[in-house]
């Protein structure tokens, strides 16, 4: 694809023109439904956007030296690399892509979580070092369950572009490579069982502890950029293959829409687990299926 | 899976939330401001002397007394209401000059806000003395002393 | 640009995120502000979270009579509450000291040492009250956030550790 296809997927669709509001619109579901499920009635509809707005005008602390540059870019940068991920979802059929985007956005979409513990450490607080080194330690256990689902799906349809992905019948293989990604998405978005990295009152919010006024808002997308490029992710890998364009969209979208509801149904049915109980989940339970479906995908392929 | 099923009730069973700005209604009982009223008052200061957190200030004057009280200072334990219903119970009355309202009290942007004093007249229960006449009383003997005195 | 000005005004009102902090209140207070968040009352349908670090808050909420322990810590918290911020006295104590006056292990009402804005009544207040207060502290918020007072307030410029 060449550079306008490009700019015009990053810019406007589906990169920062849309994945913005929708990411609004995700992070309003997700407490909405939280909120329901609670018995509560829950913000108003525009009220990720109007966060947003009063973010922006709050002041922010002076910063000083190079620690203090590091940290007005961390939120940038993990900005820009949940849209570039959100950009390069194949959102329509026949939107173009490349050979490996898979591999693209599967580090784009690691980019937050690395932007989240540096800027951790840099904010030179201890709370933020502790809520750092758990979303270390956590990004490690759930990652290793999370590329070796995408290489087994990779593996068993004989391709890394996400656009053949979506356009390919769909393998057993595939749908248990699913299951693994959903069961390390809420760790990856932050939620309960998972949300440990998220304490807000056991360690003062963290690693976004020293975080105030548009850099806050800029986290505050970049998580919801992130609900928008994980949950897309799933939803290309389970969606079928439908060349209608504005059906294929809708799909499209009202899969997101399920998988965020059943996101916040096991978030607002679970209590945060502690940082040794999720590691051990997801070193123990998943990671035997993890390494089954890479070894059979092999297999398959060795065989074939 | 009773967490699911509680989820699922919970969605589609309507929110059990009061809706700003409408507030619930309190119980009965509910301690909330003291109310003072003046034409009741005896001005024996037993709420005063009651109080836990120095709310009400009573200053006596002549033939008048100054009666004031600090919501901003209250903590709604209300002593002083039953220390007054008690003393006007004893003295054989029926009403007493403090209540309680039921409700909560209202928040405020300035310190001392809500603050209000009363100046009341003390009311006149008791006879004033009745001067002695000067008139000599027929067959009124003069107090003597004790030894006879001479004629 | 007034439309962007109105938009600013109306997201800070609908928006309070709320830091709580303690000054040594004997924690009914604490209790009803943390029963303002449940179903009952839901103090998210005005907007209001409980933010865990006063980086991230607009409106400070502060229970308790000012002990001495607590004087630094009021200082600290307050200078680093960023922006435009309001502050609200939850309870009798800390607008009074109410039934703790004249004790030795206490520094004066909350207003001797930060700017208050809003007073909520009550040992303990209503939840129901307490929203209404962060309601008015919102709104006094709003209305401070595009006219900002002459004085400059300092801000603490290495990040210190919150005290509990």
């Amino acid at each position: 694809m060449n550079l306008t296809t490009a700019l015009a997927r990053l810019l406007i669709f589906p990169g920062l023109l849309f994945a913005v509001p929708a990411a609004w619109f995700f992070l309003w579901v997700e407490r909405k439904a939280v909120a329901l499920m609670q018995g509560r009635v829950g913000p108003p509809f525009m009220q990720p956007f109007f966060d947003f707005i009063k973010l922006l005008g709050k002041s922010t602390p002076p910063r000083s030296g190079v620690g203090g540059l590091l940290m007005r870019a961390w939120p940038l940068i993990a900005v820009s690399a949940a849209a570039g991920a959100v950009g390069l979802l194949p959102v329509l059929p026949s939107s173009g892509g490349f050979e490996g985007d898979l591999i693209l956005l599967l580090a784009l979409l690691e980019l937050p979580s690395m932007c989240i513990i540096a800027a951790g450490f840099s904010s030179r607080s201890i709370f933020g070092e502790i809520g750092s080194a758990r979303e270390a330690v956590l990004s490690v256990a759930y990652n290793v369950v999370f590329l070796l689902a995408i290489v087994s799906i990779a593996a068993s349809q004989h391709t890394f572009r996400l656009e053949s992905l979506a356009a390919l019948p769909a393998s057993p293989m595939r749908w248990l490579g699913v299951l693994a990604l959903l069961v390390c998405l809420p760790a990856k978005l932050h939620l309960n069982p998972f949300s440990l990295p998220n304490a807000e009152q056991e360690i003062y919010s963290g690693p976004m502890v020293e975080y105030a006024g548009p850099e806050l808002a800029m986290w505050e997308l970049s998580h919801g950029l992130e609900w928008v490029a994980a949950t897309g992710l799933v939803a290309t890998l389970a969606a079928p293959y439908i060349t209608i364009w504005w059906l294929a969209a809708l799909v499209f979208v009202g899969l997101m829409f399920a998988i965020v509801l059943a996101l916040s149904t096991l978030a607002s049915a679970t209590a945060r687990l502690a940082i040794d109980t999720t590691v051990r989940f997801y070193w123990q339970c998943t990671l035997i299926f993890a390494v089954l479906a890479v070894s059979s995908a092999l297999f398959m392929r060795l065989r074939s | 899976m009773n967490i699911l099923s509680m989820l699922w009730k919970n969605l589609w069973g309507g929110n059990r939330t009061t809706l700003f700005p409408a507030r619930p209604t309190v119980s009965k009982g509910y301690r909330g401001l003291v109310q003072f009223d003046p034409a009741l008052c005896s001005g024996c200061a037993i709420c005063k002397f009651r109080c836990t957190a120095r709310a009400i200030e009573f200053k006596a004057g002549k033939g008048e007394f100054t009666w004031s009280y600090d919501p901003g200072q209250c903590t709604f334990c209300g002593r002083c209401v039953e220390g007054c219903a008690e003393h006007a119970l004893k003295e054989g009355h029926a009403e007493h000059a403090l209540s309680q309202e039921s409700a909560p009290p209202p928040i405020y942007l300035h310190i001392g806000e809500l603050k209000n004093a009363y100046t009341v007249k003390r009311k006149t229960t008791v006879k004033p003395a009745v001067k002695p006449d000067a008139s000599p009383a027929v067959g009124a003997p003069a107090p003597n002393a004790a030894t006879g005195g001479t004629q | 640009m007034n439309l962007w000005n109105k938009l600013m005004c109306y997201s800070r009102r609908h928006s309070p995120w709320l830091f709580h902090m303690n000054s040594g209140s004997c924690n009914g207070c604490d209790i009803e502000l943390v029963a303002s968040l449940t179903p009952r009352y839901d103090a998210e349908q005005l907007g209001v979270r409980l933010e865990g670090s006063p980086r991230h808050a607009d409106i400070l909420c502060i229970t308790g009579p000012v002990t001495h322990n607590a004087v630094n810590a009021i200082h600290t918290v307050y200078d680093q509450v960023l922006g435009p911020k309001a502050v609200v006295a939850i309870g009798s104590c800390p607008a009074t000291t109410n039934v703790f006056i004249d004790s030795r292990t206490l520094d004066g009402p909350l207003n001797k040492h930060i700017p208050v804005d809003v007073f909520v009544p009550g040992c303990p207040p209503r939840p129901d009250a307490i929203i209404q207060g962060v309601a008015k502290a919102a709104e006094i918020l709003a209305a401070r956030g595009n006219n900002p007072p002459a004085t400059e307030i300092v801000i603490a410029e290495t990040p210190a550790e919150v005290q509990p």
